[in-house]
């Protein structure tokens, strides 16, 4: 107790010393909590935008299925099994049927998958009800990165070429019938929605599907043959990969500036030990034994994180609360991402992350103060007590 | 080039009783502050026997020695060695803290202190708002403020002019007149010399002469 009462003491007389380091360290704390919760708000918007518009509650994929090999997809559909088409039929199941096609807005080709769905479908937030036919034309709906790269506005009608299941060329000309806005670009960058049943027809493959996405967690389901079920956590963790690959920048800068709160600190300890000499020789004469003196010099240093706690919380607490209410502003588009992010994004700051990095921050200090300190226990203190040099 | 060792204290043989005023005097380098530093158990002797207060210094552990300095042994040094970061009620504060005394205790013995070095005005400075001269006078205080058994003063008057040398020297007498406190110098001022009642001369580490003045 008797330490921490002279180390806070000797904190608090050094002055302006003790607070730019303590105002340096502030900045790491509030910083590294920051860019933790932008990460851990990222990841927790990107899993919920992708349970929300792709994901459901896990997916049935035909055996062949490959969404990373676009080839496979010819082969990659089968009939809907027969144990789902009840909860098909009420819409707790909703197939998919992918195939790849050619669009041709505005004289251009664009290589685009086509996904028919079932327009009643309430599992996904796509739009789907805009997908019920009128009588004479293909409705489709596309995202709003896809519309603005194709430049196709709500309304317009665009020629689609796609081959059928026999290997045939055949073309048609779509209506757009919406244009939806998502964080998700696995929905929306060269996507093309269409009725499940028109997709049937165009495709010559009644009642078959690619994918079936389900409303409920199927894990514990009957095997079925020639379909692999896939549940949420499993299609979620390419997301989770992308963010931890993305997560290491974060790292990296949380590395930078732990360890530059460390030298601070570290390079205090050291200047103290040389310049405080006559200091450390002085307690000694007054009583204290050197390892004494050891803990008081690392009390001494790890009170700095202690105090840079304090004032990173008066102007961190405000400052980051009032972003986790009102979000960050994210400049690039979620397509130049390639993973679902917001315009927005709502950094989440939890009890465990704050903790944690006070914590480790708490820790760290405390071995970069104890470090020089170490030295203290071989000074000589009558050397020490003329200031000289050891 | 020499073996590295040298012998800063040679066959010394000295008794020094309670409430003495004495003075070890001597050129530089003749051990003086060597043989100050023994008796405060900063240092111990490589050969012989140093007994302070009934403990041999030599077989104290460090733990042993600092718990003896902190509650019997009061240091006066010639760069006086306050903290700077503190205040004067906190500098001579510094001592009863490690003596656990308690707040209000601890707070009059500051006081009480201070009053016997005339500086009571200057409670709340810090030490590079004093003067050389008062500056050791809050030394002092903080020496004298737990009641040592020894005050140990390593050339106390070495950077003050003749005035403050005076006047901090009969503060020290006054409170080993009035508090039985033994001092012991290290110096070769001329001053110390003059107000001290026993005189033991070093030179190259062995006592020259030891002379006991009666004064009046």
């Amino acid at each position: 107790m008797l330490a921490f009462k002279l180390a806070l003491r000797n904190l608090l007389g050094a002055g302006l010393r003790t607070w730019l380091n303590v105002i340096v360290l502030s900045f790491s704390f509030v910083v590294i909590i920051w860019t933790k919760g932008i990460l851990e708000g990222w990841d927790r918007q990107a899993r919920a935008d992708m349970v929300k518009w792709e994901i459901a509650a896990g997916h049935y994929w035909h055996q062949d299925y490959d969404p990373y090999d676009p080839l496979t997809l010819t082969d990659s559909h089968g009939p809907v099994p027969d144990d789902l088409i009840t909860n098909i039929n009420s819409y707790s199941i909703v197939p998919v049927l992918i195939t790849q096609g050619t669009l041709y807005p505005m004289g251009r080709m664009l290589p685009v998958i086509i996904r028919g769905i079932e327009p009643r479908q309430k599992l996904l937030a796509l739009p789907t009800m805009k997908l019920k036919e009128s009588e004479g034309d293909v409705p489709a709906i596309i995202g709003s990165a896809m519309a603005e790269n194709t430049k196709l506005r709500e309304g317009d009608y665009v020629t689609l070429r796609w081959r059928d299941k026999n290997g045939t060329f055949d073309a048609t000309e779509i209506r757009i019938a919406g244009i939806f806005e998502t964080n998700v670009p696995t929905v929306d960058v060269g996507q093309i929605w269409l009725p499940i049943e028109k997709l049937r027809e165009m495709m010559l493959l009644p009642e078959e599907a690619t994918i079936l996405i389900t409303g409920t967690d199927f894990s514990n389901a009957p095997v079925l043959d020639h379909w692999i079920y896939k549940n949420q956590n499993s299609l979620l963790s390419d997301i989770e990969k992308i963010i931890k690959s993305k997560g290491a920048v974060g790292i990296i800068m949380w590395g930078i500036l732990l360890m530059m709160a460390m030298l601070a600190v570290f390079d205090t300890q050291v200047l103290s030990i040389f310049r405080r000499q006559k200091e450390i020789g002085t307690y000694v004469a007054l009583g204290m034994t050197r390892g004494q003196v050891v803990i008081l010099f690392t009390i001494e240093g790890a009170m700095h994180s202690v105090l840079a706690a304090i004032v990173g919380a008066v102007y961190g607490i405000p400052l980051l609360t009032m972003q986790a209410i009102k979000g960050i502003s994210i400049p690039l588009s979620s397509s130049d991402f390639g993973i679902a992010m917001a315009e927005k994004l709502y950094p989440v700051y939890s009890l465990g992350l704050i903790t944690g990095t006070v914590l480790i921050v708490l820790m760290v200090t405390t071995i970069v103060s104890y470090w020089p300190s170490r030295k203290i226990a071989k000074l000589n203190p009558t050397e020490a007590l003329r200031g000289r040099i050891q | 080039m020499g073996s590295g060792k040298f012998t800063a204290l040679n066959g010394i043989d000295l008794l020094f009783g309670e409430g003495e005023f004495a003075g070890i005097i001597g050129p530089s380098g003749s051990g003086k502050t060597t043989l100050l530093n023994i008796i405060g158990t900063l240092d111990s002797p490589s050969e012989g026997k140093a007994v302070i207060l009934g403990q041999s210094v030599g077989n104290l552990s460090p733990g042993a020695s600092a718990a003896l300095r902190k509650s019997q042994l009061g240091f006066i040094f010639q760069t006086y060695n306050l903290f700077q970061v503190y205040s004067v009620f906190e500098n001579v504060e510094f001592p009863l803290l490690l003596q656990g005394i308690e707040t209000s205790k601890r707070r009059k013995m500051v006081l009480d202190a201070l009053e016997w070095v005339g500086l009571t005005e200057k409670i709340g400075s810090r030490p590079a708002q004093l003067s050389g001269g008062e500056s050791q006078r809050v030394a002092i205080a903080r020496a004298m403020v737990k009641r040592p058994a020894i005050v140990l003063a390593d050339e106390p008057t070495a950077n003050l002019d003749a005035a403050n040398s005076h006047h901090i020297l009969q503060t020290m007498e006054k409170l080993n007149r009035e508090l039985h406190t033994t001092f012991l110098f290290a110096t070769h001022d001329e001053k110390v010399i003059g107000y001290v009642r026993r005189k033991v001369f070093l030179l190259d580490g062995k006592v020259a002469k030891d002379e006991i003045i009666e004064k009046n």
